[in-house]
């Protein structure tokens, strides 16, 4: 698979900042990929974000250094418009994200800013909502809406840019177990159907493991860790910063250090088990 | 307790009126507000109102249309008591105050039934520029929102201790502060938080972006703008040419 993103020696400093945000980032995303971005708060995640959309530096002046490359255009070169057909960005509070005053009109938003003739902006809302099963929610306004169905409906306003990239910035944070799990379902049949590539700023670990490739880990504005999500999970460093490792995985490590090594790092308690019974026999 | 907030949500209604091209609607609202600007004698500014009431009927929207009128009420008594007391007659001084309702009760049939997605669309044909329409969109988008908001606020500030209806006028007037800085704050992450989203979908890529809906008359919409119009004539004929005793 080719690569998507190409982040190279990246450094970012606020307009009136002291200190830089973001230090000598290199990062490559191949296509296809679910990567998880965790590192403690202030740690400058949702800076390299907004560096992979092009709201660094379309949006926020300061000191830019290094370069980042999305499906082979500059994003410090190319206009909002071109970088928002690659790449969509999807934040914590979806209430925000909804302009307008029905479902149908909020996901031809995107489309509609590019000028987009009136039969495509048509069959791509049509097509996204049926992708995200919320035909129903058409002609629903904004406050009839619940907190998981305004999600998808800002990611359907996100989806229907046809990005290749989708980044989402700690999206389950505010809505309740069932409803988080649900996302995460979405975004593993989006990756497995369309091939969108994925970054996700998440906390929740248990639920993303599972399905990421990588785990990448930052902290004060450097890449600390990156990896598969088993590898990150099971390296000493990575109780440091502060990341809360899935209780399997730790087991795991508390295990290794008494001298019983397990074939696979787990990272959910029914493979930990799995392995547990295979010892056993 | 959240009715306040749900007062500036507009409610769907099913009524032929509603079905109509909103720039229809908007020609009945003004000529019913040019009537009622013209009208000189009380019989006439009664008729307006009567027709708008019935308007407001045949839109399932009375009670709606009827509590603007009752609460424009009360600023119609006062341009009546102003009026005597500057020594205009009893008759006129009560023709201005009607006045003053019908044309409250003939702008609002368009607003009360007008979704502010239609809104959009008039403003746009109408030739408003893009930002402006668009800021005039999230403002009505995010009132409701920002007042929940502040309700959620107040609950918070008072389960700490906040006693927002104690003390006199400058007292209450200070309880106030502990809601309105959260509530100023909230409301700017808020709208940083939409600018980023909406320059992440390409706002402003384009200097003559599209629309999935346009406005389109029907036959309908046609021959409804088409009769009111001959009404319009009618009632204008009659303002110049019949004397109505005031
Ligand atoms: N618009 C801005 N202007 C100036 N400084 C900023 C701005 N946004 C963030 N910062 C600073 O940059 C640093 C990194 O912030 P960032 O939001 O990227 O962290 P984060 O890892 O996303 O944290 P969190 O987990 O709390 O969301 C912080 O010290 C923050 O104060
Ligand atoms: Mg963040």
């Amino acid at each position: 698979m080719g690569s998507l993103v190409h982040i190279e020696k990246l450094s970012f400093r606020y307009l009136e900042s002291k200190q830089w945000t973001l230090s000598e980032i290199e990062l490559e995303v191949k296509e296809g990929e679910i990567i998880i971005l965790a590192g403690p708060s202030g740690c400058g995640k949702s800076t390299l974000l907004r560096c992979m959309n092009g709201l660094i530096p379309h949006m926020y002046p300061g000191d830019y250094q290094g370069s980042v490359t999305i499906d082979g255009i500059q994003v410090r070169e190319e206009p909002m418009g071109i970088l928002a057909q690659k790449v969509g960005l999807l934040f914590q509070n979806p209430e925000n994200q909804i302009f307008m005053f029905s479902v149908e009109r909020d996901i031809a938003f995107g489309p509609e800013n590019l000028a987009l003739p009136r039969q495509e902006i048509r069959s791509r809302v049509d097509e996204t909502m049926r992708l995200l099963g919320i035909e129903p929610l058409a002609q629903r306004a904004p406050h009839e809406l619940s907190d998981g169905q305004k999600q998808r409906v800002a990611l359907a306003g996100v989806i229907a840019m046809r990005p290749k990239l989708v980044i989402l910035d700690e999206p389950t944070s505010l809505l309740d177990p069932k409803t988080a799990s649900e996302l995460v379902s979405l975004i593993q049949d989006l990756n497995t159907r369309l091939g969108i590539t994925f970054v996700v700023v998440e906390h929740r670990l248990d639920l993303l493991t599972k399905l990421a490739t990588r785990m990448v880990v930052m902290n004060e504005g450097r890449k600390v860790l990156d990896g598969k999500p088993s590898e990150v999970l099971s390296n000493e460093r990575v109780g440091a910063y502060g990341i809360v490792v899935p209780s399997a995985t730790r087991l795991y490590s508390e295990l290794a250090k008494e001298g019983v090594k397990l074939a696979r790092v787990p990272l959910a308690p029914s493979e930990l088990t799995e392995q547990l019974r295979r010892i056993r026999r | 307790m959240h009715w306040v907030a749900g007062g500036f949500v507009f409610r769907r209604v099913e009524s032929p009126f509603h079905k109509l091209d909103p720039r229809t609607k908007l020609l009945i609202s003004l000529e019913f507000f040019a009537i009622s600007l013209l009208a000189f004698a009380i019989i006439q500014v009664a008729i307006v109102l009567a027709s708008v009431l019935f308007v407001a009927v045949y839109a399932k929207s009375l009670k709606r249309i009827g509590r603007t009128i009752l609460m424009s009420a009360g600023f119609a008594g006062f341009i009546f008591a102003i009026n005597l007391l500057f020594g205009v007659g009893l008759v006129s001084s009560l023709l201005y105050a009607l006045r003053f309702l019908a044309i409250v009760s003939s702008t609002s049939i368009f607003f009360v039934t007008t979704s502010p997605d239609e809104l959009e669309h008039t403003m746009k044909w109408l030739g408003v520029p893009r930002d402006i329409v668009f800021a005039f969109v999230t403002a009505v988008r995010f009132i409701p929102v920002i007042m929940l908001d502040a309700f959620q606020i107040m609950d918070a500030q008072k389960s700490r201790g906040l006693e927002l209806e104690k003390g006199n006028f400058v007292k209450r007037i200070r309880n106030m502060v502990p809601i309105l800085v959260p509530l100023v704050v909230n409301s700017v992450v808020r709208s940083g938080e939409l600018a980023e989203a909406m320059e992440s979908r390409a706002y402003g890529a384009t200097p003559k972006p599209t629309s999935l809906y346009k406005l389109r008359l029907s036959r309908k919409d046609k021959s409804v703008m088409l009769v009111s119009l001959l009404f319009f004539a009618a009632v204008l004929y009659i303002y110049l040419r019949v004397k109505v005793p005031v």
